[in-house]
């Protein structure tokens, strides 16, 4: 038997799906939206409602996008001739949000990962071939996450854009900006060292 | 039930999983306790210090607390250099750490078979296949089905295996006999020509199947995959 009534146990239930939320802070955020944010809690839910209805997943760069038109798929962008592939939204995101770049994306939602049954079809890598294949990019950007996932899938990426003659590069991984090598762990400095560049 | 502290034990992380917000549950595979759980606490935090080394194929030193069957990791710190796999040497680690964890226990500790992963993971760069079948060979041996393989094999007879008798000298005209040369060089661990590598992975293939069952590997069938879908230019 549930401490609290029927549509309030539901309504902590659902909160609790978010990320970092627990029993306690969902009970907090329900008594919350319930007792003083009545009126923002109408928003949420016609936020939420709205928003399910209307985002979907872009066909052509995999990215959250609203109607038919993608922000990131525009022909300014196409023209570049770069397509920047990364790991998951919140990586285009950081990209976007912290970069000059303002090519093309393909969002991976996830990265290859054997023992997790995470292979080329669930990446949609089929999908990128056929878009290298137009001839529209002129350089694909691997920006897979520096892990051995990432890597392995960096190495897949290469081999389709090669096949379709298409350059490639990887974004470089090294000392963070503001870093101190002292505290910067060995794999990372091997990396900025193999990856040194002339000045 | 005693709570073991254990302290900077060599080890190696064989996958990762996401696990609660920021934690990290780590399947480990350590040289003194085999393989353990660890659940590696705000590893996935945003300046956790431990998830770049919690990688694959990166010698570690491990530190727990043992509480039941995970333990919760309390140091780790980096042991040498993470072996350099280039692209679809990776694979081939990943199928190293699958086999482990399909077919070991936890908290079995095989050290031998730990000494033998470290020079696997060492070889692979330069020589994948045979790599992978002397482990193989020796992870069948160290899991009580080892290969009957004995000092008085002659190098020009073929033989063919049987899984009771082991070698059992073949007829003249049995096509999927083995060269006497090719079970030599597997028990010697020196597999360097084509007939050899084909003749070893022939003859583990039907022990290591009959050991996984009806699930196939996961990293063998994505590798597959990966290789039927690339281009043929």
């Amino acid at each position: 038997m549930s401490v609290y009534s029927p549509r309030l146990a539901r309504l902590i239930d659902a909160l609790r799906r978010l990320p970092g939320v627990g029993p306690k802070s969902a009970q907090r955020m329900a008594f919350q939206l319930l007792d003083r944010e009545r009126g923002a809690a109408r928003t949420l839910a016609q936020a939420l409602t709205d928003a399910l209805e209307h985002i979907g997943r872009c066909p052509s760069c995999r990215m959250f996008c609203e109607g038919g038109d993608c922000r990131y798929c525009t022909p300014a962008r196409t023209a570049s001739g770069h397509l920047c592939v990364v790991e998951g939204p919140a990586d285009l995101m950081a990209i976007e949000a912290g970069t000059p770049y303002r090519g093309r994306y393909f969002v991976l939602m996830g990265r290859l990962s054997p023992l997790d049954g995470i292979g080329p079809d669930e990446l949609g890598l089929d999908q990128l071939q056929a878009q290298l294949a137009t001839g529209d990019v002129r350089e694909l950007i691997i920006a897979t996450n520096p892990t051995v996932e990432g890597e392995a899938t960096a190495h897949c990426l290469a081999e389709i854009a090669r096949a379709q003659n298409v350059a490639v590069s990887r974004i470089a991984h090294g000392v963070p900006v503001g870093g101190e090598l002292e505290y910067v762990d060995g794999g990372t400095l091997a990396h900025a060292l193999s990856g040194r560049r002339q000045v | 039930m005693t709570r073991a502290r254990i302290q900077l034990t060599p080890g190696h992380v064989l996958r990762t999983q996401p696990y609660r917000d920021t934690s990290l549950l780590v399947e480990a595979w350590t040289y003194h306790h085999g393989r353990v759980g660890l659940i590696a606490r705000g590893s996935r935090a945003p300046r956790s210090r431990t998830r770049a080394l919690l990688q694959p194929f990166q010698p570690l030193l491990l530190s727990w607390n043992e509480q039941g069957d995970l333990g919760a990791l309390t140091g780790v710190e980096a042991d040498g250099h993470a072996a350099a796999l280039p692209g679809e040497a990776i694979f081939s680690g990943w199928y190293l750490n699958e086999l482990l964890i399909r077919l070991l226990p936890r908290h079995d500790p095989h050290p031998d078979l730990y000494a033998d992963y470290v020079v696997a993971l060492a070889q692979l760069p330069s020589a994948l296949e045979a790599a992978l079948r002397i482990f193989e060979k020796n992870l069948l041996t160290e899991l009580g089905y080892g290969l009957q393989l004995d000092d008085d094999l002659d190098p020009a007879t073929p033989y063919r295996y049987d899984t009771e008798l082991g070698p059992v000298v073949a007829d003249s005209g049995d096509g999927d006999a083995y060269a006497g040369s090719s079970l030599i060089a597997l028990r010697d661990e020196q597999l360097d020509d084509e007939t050899a590598l084909r003749d070893a992975r022939r003859l583990l293939r039907a022990p290591l199947r009959s050991l996984l069952g009806d699930k196939p590997l996961e990293t063998a069938r994505l590798l597959r995959q990966i290789r039927k879908s690339r281009p043929t230019a």
